[in-house]
């Protein structure tokens, strides 16, 4: 048994847990809290925000890909004046209205002078999260390594090690990232046996591919362990194996605790033997019935399951307690999606420079990306309730609610790039996915439009996956054009 | 943004929907002048307005730099007031770091050129500089200069209170509405052409930016300049580390915390102009070793998210401010490196210009024809790479 530190008290984890997994473990669902209303979050696959703590000093650990280890010291932050009391969560009783707009608007504020200064001390309180990690006289880079390949296959599924097979098969050089440290995680946890990887096949496991810059022909793949350097990959072709991930329900309460993806849940059984709940509803929009049979085998109990278009609202406070599936209420401790799957857009839009005023040149129509599994299946849409809930979080980590987004929308607010600058939807540690495709969703609805036809905000790198030591690094195998 | 038909004429019709823009709007509409048109191609904060660092300083390294901007930093102060909106313009203080022995000579000048210009203005001994910041690294500091009554305001706001001061106004902004052509008549603007549709007007502004040059082009009116792209990148946010705004003269980097805890900043590396807004890696790898030697406690702190924006750079680095020498009624604000800053005194000065045909003192050095007159601007203290 290992011991770790969550806040006050001592808990007992077991090895190969990860901190989230032993949280959940003993019942711990509420890990972190939305920016500025302070309502819980926690584990739930969707949403980084909600995994986010303090561990041995440094702020803003992952804690669903930290892995335990004895003595750990992890602590929630942004409370205030310390964990174990949050008066911060009295903002959760102010008018919506007051905290629109992100952070940086002007309502309310002092114009200048030391009223304005100290107003903007207060902010940052409020804004900043995490506290800085404690001073240190120097800091060295972690320095990276360079690759050259024929071709990058981003995703350690089968989908992507069938893909990595054929290539090294047919004599081309060939590299795998993964973000696991193994490889099709989760096909294991639904019982798939692993086939067999290619001898030629360089795996970059338990990395992140953060970016994809210079139209597919350079990316960047950032380990999840800040002590490892970032590999610079060059590759003359692209082959995306990332899957989909299934989109938070549009219903009220989506962003409580308990409330999880598949993956997430499905993980959480197999590899940490931790049930999500004792009564689960299952959501989806065809593979709920059988994430159910597998939830139930792991040792959960199913209190539901069913299309998500029939799910009306989840009910709860700090947690999940149950959920109307029209007027029928069901009481569960956590409420499980497995659809609207969608795949994560980040990296071909930043292969193939999509998005407004991307200035044109020849380089762009050189890109060569592919897709590959159930990432190259169209995106399924996500269903949007004829009447939406304003206090539905479309952006939880930012407080962005669908109100919010619905006021603009309705005052003819209806560029995604202006609503996004407008209100910060998507600018947390998510950045974007899957808040924006949440956003895109209501506006399409709200304004008759096919979401295909809506041009997404700009999906930028490297979206917290590289540290600045990490990024240092890359210094001296990166040159400039 | 609006479904409204576009006006037959116009007094002033402004090109370039940013800063520039709208601060020459709001200015000439303070001036009594009345149907203004602004035209922009993109979205509202798409351009440099929308990607900048978001400082503010009144003092540079020359006179003619220092004149223009400690003229801008009084209008920042008052800003908020003029345009009816809390542009939460802050006076964190601004601090310009040394790591070599010329560049702090070149500060302690600047200190003293700041001082003639009555701009508060000091060169911080290490307890002073620990005081100010104490997370910096001062084995690398070789001079710190530090002007207390500059700092930074979020450009999101600032955009928002421009925006909100010309409707008020009943100045037409028009975005996602790019101009396609000039009317023109014996070398002088008659009109611009939004695709078949003709604006009659008096006087052009273009202040688009990146896309200046090429305008300037259809005009037949050559400028001076090309245009370039800088990145900059953001860090996940934390409670409040650095204080006042930084500039690093050696390293080329620039970076402040924002008021929502987002460490924002940027350097620029040697590379062949790149006409695109894709970010790269050098850029942010060459920022990133800047924030390790230099703030250590943020060596482990992740990148939240890098993006790129396009300048138009001149010869000198200095902004093209003016009517074209060759067109008439053709007028710029343009070449902008430091536009954030700069563009609440330049909107003032062009007005001026433009309203009452009296080109100030100010802006005089920054006229488009100071090349072939062979009177560029010099100017050390600038923060920019030189291709």
């Amino acid at each position: 048994m290992i011991r770790i530190a969550w806040n006050n008290t001592t808990l007992h984890a077991s090895p190969g847990d990860t901190v989230a997994a032993a949280l959940y473990r003993h019942g711990i669902t509420t890990i972190a809290s939305t920016r500025k209303l302070h309502e819980p979050m926690g584990y739930s696959g969707s949403y980084v925000g909600g995994v986010l703590a303090r561990v041995d000093g440094r702020p803003n650990v992952r804690l669903d890909q930290q892995p335990v280890r004895e003595g750990m010291r992890v602590e929630s932050q942004n409370r205030w004046p310390g964990a174990s009391c949050d008066l911060l969560s009295l903002a959760r009783f102010l008018p919506p209205r007051w905290v629109h707009g992100g952070f940086e608007h002007g309502r309310f504020t002092p114009r200048r002078g030391r009223a304005y200064l100290l107003w903007e001390r207060l902010l940052a309180h409020l804004a900043g999260v995490g506290r800085p990690p404690p001073r240190l006289p120097s800091a060295s880079e972690r320095p990276a390594r360079k690759l050259c390949v024929d071709v990058l296959v981003v995703g350690g599924g089968p989908a992507g090690q069938r893909a990595a097979n054929d290539l090294a098969r047919s004599g081309r050089t060939v590299a795998l990232v993964s973000r696991g440290a193994t490889l099709g995680r989760y096909a294991q946890a639904m019982g798939i046996a692993p086939a067999a990887l290619h001898g030629d096949v360089t795996v970059l496991s338990g990395m992140e591919l953060c970016g994809s810059y210079r139209c597919g022909r350079l990316m960047i793949a950032a380990p999840v362990d800040p002590e490892r350097g970032a590999v610079a990959i060059e590759a003359g072709r692209l082959v995306l194996a990332t899957g989909k991930s299934s989109m938070p329900p549009m219903v009220r309460n989506s962003h409580l605790p308990g409330v999880m993806d598949a993956h997430a849940a499905v993980l959480l059984g197999h590899f940490h033997a931790v049930p999500a709940g004792t009564a689960v509803a299952v959501v989806g929009t065809g593979a709920e019935t059988m994430v159910a049979r597998r939830l139930a085998r792991l040792g959960s109990g199913i209190a539901y399951c069913g299309d998500v278009s029939g799910l009306a609202r989840i009910h709860g406070h700090s947690r999940v307690t149950g959920i109307d599936i029209g007027n029928r209420r069901i009481r569960c401790d956590a409420v499980v999606h497995a659809g609207a799957w969608r795949s994560d857009p980040a990296l071909a839009f930043q292969a193939r420079a999509e998005g407004v005023l991307q200035v044109s040149d020849v380089m762009a129509a050189d890109a060569d990306i592919s897709s590959v599994g159930f990432c190259h299946e169209p995106d399924q849409d996500i269903h949007v309730p004829d009447r939406m809930d304003p206090a539905l979080r479309i952006c939880p980590c930012m407080d962005v609610t669908a109100g919010e987004l619905m006021g603009l929308i309705d005052r003819a607010v209806t560029d995604p790039e202006i609503l996004k600058r407008l209100t910060s939807c998507g600018m947390g540690p998510c950045q974007g996915f899957p808040c924006w495709e949440s956003m895109l969703a209501l506006l399409a609805k709200r304004t008759g439009q096919p979401v295909g036809r809506l041009v997404r905000p700009s999906h930028r790198p490297p979206r917290r996956a590289l540290t600045v030591a990490q990024a240092a690094g890359l210094c001296d195998v990166v040159e400039p054009l | 943004m609006t479904d409204r038909a576009l006006p037959k004429s116009a007094s002033v019709v402004i090109v370039g929907g940013g800063m520039q823009g709208l601060s020459c709007a709001v200015n000439l509409a303070l001036l009594g002048i009345r149907d203004i048109v602004v035209l922009d191609a993109g979205y509202w904060q798409g351009g440099a307005s929308g990607r900048n660092g978001c400082l503010i300083r009144p003092g540079f390294g020359g006179h003619e730099w220092t004149r223009l901007f400690e003229l801008s930093w009084r209008e920042w102060t008052t800003l908020s007031r003029k345009l009816g909106h809390n542009v939460m313009f802050t006076e964190r203080g601004y601090t310009m770091i040394a790591e070599t022995g010329p560049s702090a000579d070149m500060l302690r000048n600047a200190s003293r050129l700041h001082r003639e210009y009555g701009i508060t203005s000091e060169i911080l001994t290490p307890r002073q500089l620990s005081g100010v910041l104490p997370a910096i690294n001062q084995a690398c500091v070789t001079a710190a200069l530090h002007q207390p009554r500059g700092g930074m305001a979020p450009h999101h706001s600032v955009m928002k209170g421009y925006l909100h001061a010309c409707r008020k106004k009943g100045i037409d902004v028009r975005y996602r509405t790019a101009m396609t052509g000039f009317d023109m008549h014996d070398r002088s603007v008659r009109g611009v052409y939004v695709k078949d549709h003709l604006i009659r007007c008096d006087t052009v502004v273009i202040a688009a930016g990146p896309q200046s040059p090429g305008l300037a082009r259809q005009a037949q009116a050559e400028i001076d300049g090309y245009m370039m792209r800088i990145e900059a990148m953001a860090l996940e946010p934390m409670r409040p580390l650095i204080g006042p705004a930084l500039a690093l003269i050696d390293s080329l980097a620039y970076f402040h915390q924002t008021a929502r805890g987002e460490v924002v900043g940027g350097t620029e590396v040697p590379e062949t102009p790149q006409e695109n807004l894709r970010a790269d890696v050098p850029a942010m790898a060459a920022m990133a070793r800047v924030y390790t030697r230099l703030f250590p406690q943020l060596a482990d702190i992740r990148i939240l998210r890098q993006w790129a924006g396009l300048l138009h750079i001149s010869s000198d680095l200095a902004p093209l401010l003016g009517q074209h020498p060759r067109v008439r009624d053709l007028w710029f604000s343009a070449g902008w490196s430091y536009g954030f800053a700069g563009a609440p005194g330049a909107g003032l000065l062009m007005a001026k210009a433009i309203a009452r045909g009296k080109v100030d003192e100010i802006m005089r050095p920054f006229a488009l024809d100071r090349f072939e007159k062979g009177n560029p601007i010099e100017e050390a203290g600038v923060v920019m790479i030189k291709n």
